[in-house]
């Protein structure tokens, strides 16, 4: 079997790719009623440009809330967040956040173009791209609907449009296909696969399923149960392009699944006897 | 026989349509009967005509101000200034009041102040305004402009706080300015609260209007009603009850239709 797994450690340096991202000893605790929360424990990382990282992990184990340091949108508590400049006139980062984050008043194109809007970019500009991206995403006949006239899983795609659309150095995907049903979530993956090889942008996805982490990713970040902390760092070795029916049929994909699966199943195990604990007590 | 599936469907539609139907057939009877009986009471002499006159002694006196011009000129007064304090104070207050649900440094210096000035009637400081403003035009519009104020800044501000925070935590990440912010998230998101202030807002400014008509004006529906009482006329202190309750009525309902209008996305369910 080609799987390699690799501790941390081992990828402080990256291969031939520039690195993106690179995190050092990243804390971040968070004062609540019951006292601090620690979501994100010493985390060290490097991310190479042009990768799609992939980041599992239990329930509550800060894979948000590292999402959202790296937005700009949270500060750590203490520890150094470096990520190299984007490309002149492009954004350095958009995120997918999780669950309902579409203004309810504006319509899904008023919705998809925001980014662009808020750059100021030229009206033909604006629509040529988010055209192409709701048609992309299967919501051309509804550019004129508002939010809560669409189900949850085409919401979802309207705000993985306005990413998109925004064209940024960086996306940060937070569980982008959660909502989705089996059917739509593979259509996606595939048309993200395919977006992602012409543009080859540095993805951050995070995911609760292992296959999509194996489907999509390069390299996969398991985390540990809260506090969040890395557990092991996975490469996946499958070539591309993908395609994600095929890839699924080969023995190695199980296996690489299987043994993710493995890991991660401690954690929310670990996560588990935790929260009992802190019920008992 | 396929009579019982048949009308059944059929019955519970009608009985439907027929208790709408009934519904509004009372609302606009209900009134009527009132006037009736009023009418019918005064008649036989069981109400005092002296202060409850008679709907039709009303109606006779709305055409014969109708007629001479008077009562459009005194609506007309009442109107501009109610135009000119909302504007006055209702812009300011909506500016200030999403500037404030945005900014907690700006929340901290002012919320203070508006809690304490809030409480006080503002009828109680007519007389200081008065005083300020003098007797024309200015001291009624002040008046109304602060009866405004209040309730639109509170509202606008409540409604900027009440603001889902993701929402500006999308216009952080998709690079929104300030003014950005403040046009594309915080205004759109406060509109429903916004316009429960500035529901308030009117219904504050009718009420302080009247008041400051009665006292220091030549014009308008308040001193039409208090002039009614120094020559004893009833029926004109109607109509200009009247026509207040009117202006009131059809405000709220000309602010229904707005709200409608520019909430779209809560308009189709
Ligand atoms: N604003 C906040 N204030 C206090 N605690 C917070 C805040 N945001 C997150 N936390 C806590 O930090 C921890 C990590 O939260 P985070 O949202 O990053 O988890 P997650 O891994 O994204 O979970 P999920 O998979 O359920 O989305 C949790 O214990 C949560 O309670
Ligand atoms: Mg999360």
């Amino acid at each position: 079997m080609e799987t390699t797994l690799t501790t941390p450690d081992l990828h402080t340096t990256s291969g031939d790719q520039p690195v993106k991202i690179r995190l050092r000893n990243l804390t971040k605790q968070f004062t609540t009623g019951g006292g601090p929360v620690t979501a994100l424990d010493d985390v060290s990382l490097d991310i190479p440009s042009g990768c799609f990282f992939m980041i599992v992990g239990p329930s509550g184990c800060g894979k948000t809330t590292l999402l959202r340091i790296l937005a700009g949108l949270d500060t750590p508590t203490s520890g150094s967040v470096e990520v190299s400049e984007p490309a002149a006139g492009r954004p350095g980062n958009s995120m997918v956040f999780q669950g309902g984050s579409l203004f309810p008043w504006m319509t899904v194109f008023e919705n998809a173009a925001y980014g662009l809007r808020m750059r100021k970019r030229p009206k033909a500009e604006i629509n040529e791209v988010v055209g192409h991206y709701l048609s992309r995403t299967g919501l051309s006949k509804f550019s004129h609907a508002y939010p809560h006239q669409l189900s949850g899983g085409m919401q979802q795609r309207v705000s993985i449009a306005r990413a998109f659309s925004n064209d940024p150095d960086i996306l940060l995907m937070d569980e982008p296909f959660s909502a989705l049903d089996e059917q739509n979530k593979l259509l996606l993956q595939e048309e993200l696969l395919r977006i992602w090889e012409e543009t080859r942008k540095t993805v951050l996805f995070i995911t609760h399923s292992v296959d999509e982490a194996v489907t999509l990713g390069d390299r996969i970040m398991i985390m540990t149960a809260q506090p969040g902390r890395t557990k092991q760092i996975v490469d996946v070795p499958f070539a591309r392009p993908r395609e994600v029916l095929e890839l699924r049929a080969l023995p190695a994909y199980g296996e690489l699944v299987y043994s993710i699966w493995g890991q991660l199943r401690e954690e929310v195990q670990r996560a588990r006897t935790q929260d009992e604990g802190s019920v008992k007590s | 026989m396929s009579v019982l599936p048949g009308s059944h469907p059929k019955i519970l539609r009608k009985s439907g349509i027929s208790a709408n139907n009934r519904d509004r057939l009372i609302s606009i009877a209900s009134p009527i009967m009132l006037l009736l009986l009023w009418e019918i009471l005064v008649r036989i002499g069981i109400l005092d005509a002296r202060f409850f006159p008679a709907p039709s002694k009303v109606f006779e006196t709305l055409l014969v101000l109708i007629k001479d011009g008077s009562l459009w000129a005194n609506t007309w007064a009442s109107l501009q200034r109610l135009f000119w304090g909302f504007l006055l104070g209702g812009l300011p207050a909506l500016i200030l009041g999403i500037a404030m649900g945005l900014n907690h440094t700006l929340r901290a210096l002012i919320d203070p102040l508006v809690a304490t000035t809030y409480p006080i009637p503002k009828s109680a400081i007519f007389p200081l305004i008065l005083l300020i403003f003098g007797l024309d035009e200015a001291s009624k519009v002040v008046m109304v402009a602060i009866g405004v104020f209040y309730p639109v800044l509170v509202n606008s501000m409540t409604g900027v706080l009440e603001i889902n925070s993701i929402y500006l935590d999308v216009g952080r990440n998709f690079g929104a300015n300030r003014w950005q912010v403040f046009r594309t998230i915080a205004f759109p998101g406060a509109v429903p609260h916004i316009m429960s202030g500035v529901k308030l807002g009117v219904g504050m400014g009718l009420i302080l209007i009247a008041i400051a008509e009665m006292i220091g004006a030549k014009s308008g529906l308040g001193f039409m009603i208090w002039n009614a009482w120094e020559i004893l006329s009833v029926e004109t202190m109607y109509v200009g009850l009247i026509v207040i309750a009117l202006l009131g009525f059809l405000f709220s309902m000309t602010l229904t239709e707005v709200e409608r209008e520019i909430i779209p996305w809560k308009k189709t369910r």
